[in-house]
């Protein structure tokens, strides 16, 4: 639920990087947080594990610029990916304005992957949304491991909307701010 | 329950919000009052304490009320519609105004729980009618924000 405060002429977002167990959502959320100069992005928080698994949630909070006369504040969170956690990701979808799905493109993670989106459309419905009317993007991830499906592949089989779809490597930055300028950029659009 | 898709809040309403939040750090010598959206965005905050972290409190106070909510729904309550969270210092108080934002009181031990617990229902009633008046007339102000020439 975007927040629109005309006192402070602002209008803050919530986008939710979804998708299973090391897929890549808070290494997205590193890179995004490593490369935004500090004056223009908040402390990035991250609730882990002792081994680095998030537990509950990645946070980010961006500033990306003014539309109109009111700057758009977009709060990025990621979801715990591993099954254990499907409670905590319906906590964290709640008041979503935007998705993107990470996808981890190796062929032994396929079916997994394929759950996921399932889980995602359930959780949305949960909450009374529609995931076929509502913003969201994919991200293929891992392109640069020799395992990894073709984009074809993954377009046909889990991408069923249609939606726009990303090639990344999240570890090297590559695909993470294309991305984020689309599924912004639809926020705003769909506002 | 459908979730709404935006909530525009006026000038006025935001001075109605403040007014109350700031009327509440008096009565309770609470050093912050934060009014939250569950989503984890900051309406606004008054008093000194929390300021400069209050975007990252949201988030998380937010999270921590969104996930009790389900632990409520697996013990078969309705839900919980506070959160008292004691430190040897500090105190946070949260409670849910209207299944839509989540009032929040950080005190420390020179403020009696009670208190807090009477003085903020009471600012919970009132912050509910402005929620109230800011859903009818999000819709409405909403052509007025989100125009065509925003749009192009």
């Amino acid at each position: 639920m975007a927040l629109i405060n005309i006192a402070t002429h602002e209008i803050h977002c919530k986008i939710v990087y979804y998708g299973i167990g090391y897929c890549g959502k808070t290494t997205n959320l590193q890179h995004v947080f490593r490369s935004i100069h500090p004056n223009a992005r908040g402390d990035m928080l991250s609730i882990a594990t002792e081994t680095e698994r998030t537990l509950f949630f990645d946070f980010l909070p961006l500033d990306l610029g003014t539309v109109h006369g009111f700057r758009t504040r977009f709060h990025l969170y990621t979801v715990p990916g591993q099954i254990l956690y499907e409670r905590t990701r319906l906590a964290v979808l709640n008041g979503a304005d935007g998705i993107v799905f990470v996808v981890d493109s190796q062929a032994e993670k396929f079916e997994e992957n394929v759950q996921s989106i399932s889980e995602l459309e359930m959780n949305l419905r949960r909450i009374g949304k529609d995931l076929g009317s509502f913003p969201f993007v994919m991200q293929w991830n891992k392109r640069d491991l020799s395992t990894a499906l073709p984009v074809h592949v993954l377009d046909r089989y889990l991408n069923r909307r249609r939606v726009p779809s990303f090639e990344a490597v999240a570890s090297a930055g590559k695909g993470v701010f294309a991305t984020l300028r689309c599924i912004s950029k639809t926020v705003i659009t769909q506002l | 329950m459908e979730q709404l898709t935006n909530l525009i809040i006026s000038d006025r309403e935001l001075a109605f919000i403040s007014t109350a939040l700031n009327k509440l750090v008096l009565d309770t010598s609470a050093s912050s009052v934060m009014l939250i959206d569950k989503s984890g965005q900051v309406v606004t905050t008054q008093g000194s304490g929390v300021r400069r972290n209050a975007t990252s409190l949201g988030a998380l106070l937010a999270g921590a009320f969104s996930s009790s909510r389900h632990i409520a729904e697996l013990l078969g309550e309705k839900d919980f519609r506070t959160i008292f969270q004691q430190g040897v210092n500090e105190n946070i108080y949260t409670t849910l105004v209207e299944e839509q934002w989540l009032l929040v009181i950080v005190f420390d031990k020179l403020t009696h729980i009670g208190l807090v617990k009477v003085l903020s229902k009471k600012a919970s009633d009132e912050l509910g009618r402005v929620l109230e008046r800011v859903k009818a007339d999000s819709t409405r102000k909403k052509s007025s924000v989100i125009n065509v020439e925003f749009r192009s």
